[in-house]
Parts: structure tokens; sequence; C-alpha cells
């Protein structure tokens, strides 16, 4: 391990360039995003003590946190989820705040990946959190926000995809089984197997609610999915059918925004059963292989930190994002517009020039060099169209 | 648009697979004769085919660079990973199954005993949900060599006919997983892609059931 001090950790990477830039342009993006829609910045600290991610079935499993020791023996971790120290806070600090609070963090989690699987353990995520409000405004308003945001990507083939936890919740409650064969069947139906998901539920005693149980991972499309589930629903408690309506409406007025081919329904969306609550959706991009936006309602969450507030967000992966552009547009960073040069006499006075060149937005860059020559040689190099040579006059030659 | 991608798993599952894509209209002409080409078309279908291992099949699939993936169960249940499995293809059919030597009673005893494997992973939960403590070994070769030489006590592997344990003086002790090949697909492909792939889907499946009816 002699090299060592010559590379970055497994699941870790240096931004350069074309990516740092890509990066910043999407936070500044997004951060306007949310700061115009009253949302405000909250950072979190990066280590914080593992219970606050194990209070709750937090979906993250404890073998995937970075753990660290404090100088006490008290396990620490490098936060692997903004939303659960976000919750900590609003029930902590926030706790005599007026509600709605309406906050937005960007920053990076961490997790620990299995090697070789080309997976990244640091990653910057940005996202919102609308906390104290549980009504179909505050859900119709994070949906258009977290529709927006890909919208703002400049991604055309991009989805946003809806679904309501309540489906699984509601139909598992009335079936007899024990913990493990109600995870084993949420387990089929997030990976959408179908064979093995009909194996168990034909085995069970409640087949009115079984055969619909099969039917939830099938159910995953554009509007037509709302009368295939009413169909298959409609022997059902009016609870479950009430649910249908309100997904039903909520997606009606996203339609509103005129992507009638980017709005989706999945009935089988069933990730961190224990942690939402509500409606969940995730954002997709075309040519990127997983979720780039993940969110929901999870209103019990808060209660576990001693606040009873109900609340909905979501986190957008910016590095995903990234990556995603990147595969699809072509992006180069752009050479300096102007390159000035002057002869020691002239130093300061080429630099103010800059400055006042910067402060027109005109990216200019000094010439270091010592004659004019190479001046032109660098020029050429990099791209550069302009040269201006600041003497008493400044004069202006175009390559 | 651009074209849906299959990854196929090469050796075993790779007859039948084209075999389906055939009864399925497919030309296959290129599949037939690979040469050296990696990505292959199947004509006016806008699909491409890549052959890999299985294990890489799996890693495409997650990965999002091929939308849909034909894997056995077994590489599956030993690798994971986040990707729909949506139809059982019923062929490549064979069993994960614990082996040792004939006549050994493989439960008797405190010791803790040793097992020989390709499937660290499948051995590892197999055990973990007996609560038995086992010490596994990971064998890339002919793990039915390993009880015989005296590495292992048992051995779990893939049985198809049990022609080769039989031959070496070995028998099954206990099933462990049914085994057969998988349609997987890609979590995002399969909501960008929907028409397409559930079409692709839906002609295998007529072509199971026709299978299945004779």
């Amino acid at each position: 391990m002699k090299h060592r001090y010559l590379i970055t950790p497994e699941g870790t990477k240096d931004y350069l360039f074309e990516e740092a830039v890509l990066k910043k342009r999407i936070e500044n993006r997004l951060r306007d995003t949310f700061q115009f829609r009253g949302y405000h910045e909250v950072i979190t600290p990066s280590l914080e003590y593992l219970d606050v991610f194990t209070k709750t079935e937090s979906g993250i499993p404890v073998e995937q946190m970075y753990k660290l020791i404090d100088s006490k023996g008290r396990l620490m971790v490098l936060r692997p989820d903004s939303t659960m120290p976000i919750a900590r806070l609003s029930a902590t600090r926030l706790k005599n705040e007026k509600t709605p609070l309406r906050l937005y963090y960007h920053q990076p989690v961490f997790s620990l990946n299995p090697s070789l699987r080309g997976r990244s353990n640091e990653m910057m995520q940005t996202g919102i959190e609308l906390i104290g409000v549980t009504n179909q405004k505050s859900d119709i308003e994070v949906l258009v926000t977290a529709t927006k945001v890909l919208q703002d990507l400049d991604i055309d083939n991009f989805r946003i995809e809806l679904g309501h936890i309540g489906f699984f919740h509601y139909l598992v409650s009335r079936l007899e089984i024990d913990t493990d064969t109600k995870e084993t069947i949420r387990q089929l139906i997030e990976n959408k197997n179908y064979p093995a998901l009909n194996d168990i539920l034909d085995h069970l005693d409640n087949q009115k609610i079984a055969s619909v149980i099969k039917m939830l991972p099938r159910l995953f499309g554009n509007q037509t999915v709302f009368s295939k589930a009413r169909d298959c629903m409609k022997e059902l408690d009016p609870e479950i059918t009430q649910m249908l309506d309100y997904l039903q409406t909520l997606y009606q007025s996203l339609l509103e925004l005129g992507l009638e081919n980017k709005i989706t329904v999945d009935l089988g969306i069933v990730n961190h059963t224990d942690y939402y609550t509500g409606i969940v959706f995730k954002g997709y991009v075309e040519g990127y292989g997983e979720e780039i936006l993940s969110g929901g309602r999870y209103d019990n969450l808060l209660k576990e930190f001693g606040s009873d507030l109900g609340a909905i967000g979501f986190a957008v992966n910016v590095d995903s994002a990234v990556k995603a552009l990147l595969s699809t547009k072509q992006h180069q960073i752009a050479s300096a517009e102007i390159l000035v040069f002057s002869d020691q006499n002239y130093q300061v006075k080429a630099l103010e020039h800059i400055a006042k060149l910067a402060e027109l937005k005109i990216t200019t860059e000094y010439s270091l060099f010592e004659t004019m020559e190479d001046t032109l040689q660098y020029a050429k190099n990099k791209g550069i169209h302009r040269i201006d040579i600041v003497e008493e006059q400044i004069k202006t030659i175009q390559l | 648009m651009k074209p849906i991608r299959i990854a196929l798993t090469k050796g075993r599952l790779e007859k039948k697979t084209v075999e389906l894509f055939e009864k399925m209209g497919f030309d296959c002409e290129q599949l037939h004769h690979k040469g050296r080409k990696l990505i292959l078309e199947i004509p006016n279908q806008n699909l491409e085919v890549v052959l890999a291992k299985a294990a890489d099949v799996i890693t495409y699939i997650e990965h999002g660079v091929c939308d849909i993936g034909i894997v056995g169960k077994d590489t599956i249940i030993e690798y994971g990973g986040s990707f729909f499995e949506v139809t059982d293809l019923h062929f490549g059919a064979c069993r994960f199954a614990l082996a040792g030597k004939k006549g050994f009673d493989f439960y008797a005893g405190h010791a803790e005993k040793t097992i020989a494997t390709k499937y660290p992973n499948v051995t590892r939960k197999f055990f973990d949900d007996k609560g038995i403590d086992v010490k596994i070994i990971k064998i890339e070769g002919s793990v039915e060599l390993a009880p015989l030489l005296g590495l292992s006590d048992a051995i779990v592997d893939i049985v198809e006919t049990g022609s080769t344990l039989k031959e070496n003086g070995l028998e099954v002790y206990e099933d462990v997983a049914q085994i057969s090949a998988r349609l997987i697909v890609n979590t995002v492909s399969m909501k960008i892609y929907q028409t397409e792939i559930e079409n692709i889907i839906n002609q295998i499946e007529q072509v199971l059931r026709e299978s299945e009816k004779k």
C-alpha cells in the first residue's frame, strides 16, 4: 500500500471541471427552486449518533453505515441520510416554531457499499421536507416541486411516478401472516417477482385480499392504471377506494402541468414501508439505471423523536443527475473569452482591466508569459479568440 | 427510439434462450453466427443482444446499461441486486442441494461442519435460516472433490441429474432451492420503455404457455 497517498478511497472521487461545474450548476438551480418557494436551508453535522438512524426502521442497514467511536466510547456514524437528522432537529430545536416548516438541505450522505460494484460511497443529496401539515395541498406542493426539479435538469425523457404505501399496509394488515412472511411479500412486490408472489399468496386463506395483492406490482403505467385498480379492488372496503380516489386526484392535478406522458403511477412502490405512511413517488431519467429522486409522506417519523408532526419530502441524488446529464449531452468547460497580456510595467493596470471585464461577467485570463509569441501560442492551444494587450492604451487582437 | 438491449447468459442457458427467441419469431441469425461481435442485433425488432457471464448479466441490468436480462435463479440468489424479476422461464431447471459422502449423517455430532461451495452467499443463508454455524470454503472448480479429499464435510452446489455425485460416491442430503432461468428487467427501463418491454414479456409468456400446453 505504498502508493495509497496518491489515490482517493474506494467509492469516492475528485470532481474536476465539467463535472464540478455541472454539479454546482444543478446545486444552484435546485437551491433556487427551493428557496423561492419559501424553503429554508439547514445543515446538519456529518457525524451523528448511530441512535438517530436506528430509532425507527429507516431502511438503512447498520452494516452500510460508516461507524466511528467517540472519546466516550459511543457509536457514531457518518450521516447516511438527511431526513432522520432533520426529523431530529425539527422535533427538538424547531419544536416551538410555527408550522408548516419548510426546510431544504444540500449535503453529502455516506454509505458503505460492497466494493467493485461501481457504487459511490459519498453522494451529494439535496431535498426538501415540508413538516407539520398533512393535507392534500401539502402533498401537491411537494409533488409539483419534485416535478419541477426533474424538468429543471433539462433531460427530455424523465418520469415522475406516483404511488401510495397505504395499499400495501391495508392489504397485508388483513392477512393473518407473521412479520417474516409480510416482509417476503413486500420484497416480492418491490421486485415485481410475479411468479414467486403468486406462489406464496396462493397458499393463503383470504383469497379476496390475496388476489388484489397479486395485482399490485402489475398496476403501473399511465392513467389506465386507475380503472384497472378500481376494477380489482371493487369488492374491498371503501377505505381502499378512497385511497385510490385520492391518488387519482393528485395525478389529475399533476396533469395540469402539461406533462401528460411523463407522469405515471405504480401501486407496487413498497420501499421503506415502515417509514412512509401515505403517497410515495420516484423520479427517473432516461440513460440512468436508478431512480434519481425519491420521496413520500412520513407522518410517524417525528413521533419517534417526540414531536407529533406529519411530514412529506424528497431527496434528489445530485451525483446521479450529473452522471445522467453527462451521458446525454456534451458538456465542455468554456475557455476564457479574452487573454490579457502586458509587460512588467503594466502588470497592475492589466489586472485592473481584468477586474473590469470580470465585473461584466466576461471570463478573462491573465497571460503569465513573458513574450507575446508564447501568449499567442497559449491562446491558440486554449481556444481563446481575443487578446488584449495593455500598455498606455489597450490594444485588442482578434484571433 | 434507442433499441432495447437484452443481456443473455452465455453457456447453459444460451441455447434455450435462442430457441425461445426463435419461437417468438425473432431472426437469430447473428446469435447463431456470433463471430467476434459483442453486441448483436435482432433485425426488424429494434433489439440488441449481448452475451455475458451470469453474474455480469445482473451487473449490466442493475446499472441500466442493458434493459432486460435472462439469468439463472442461482445467480440471482447468490449475487442479489435490485431489479424486477418478472418471469420464470422454466427452462434451465435444476436445484441447489446439500450433498456429501454417501451414508454420512450430516447433522449428527456437535463438531462444526465445513462446507465447500461456489456459492458462499447461498450457503450462508441456508444455514443461517437453520441457525447452524458452519465454516464455508469457497471453491472455484469441481466442488465435488472437496469432500472426497477430506477438505469439507459436504458441499452446496447445483445439481442437475445427480450423475456426477453418484459416480463419485456422493449423495444429496437435502434440497436448498429450486432454480430455473428468469427474466429480469432494470427498474428504470421498465418505466421508461414500458410499452416495448411489456410487449416482449407478453410475447415470451405466450410462447411459454404454448409450450406448456404441448
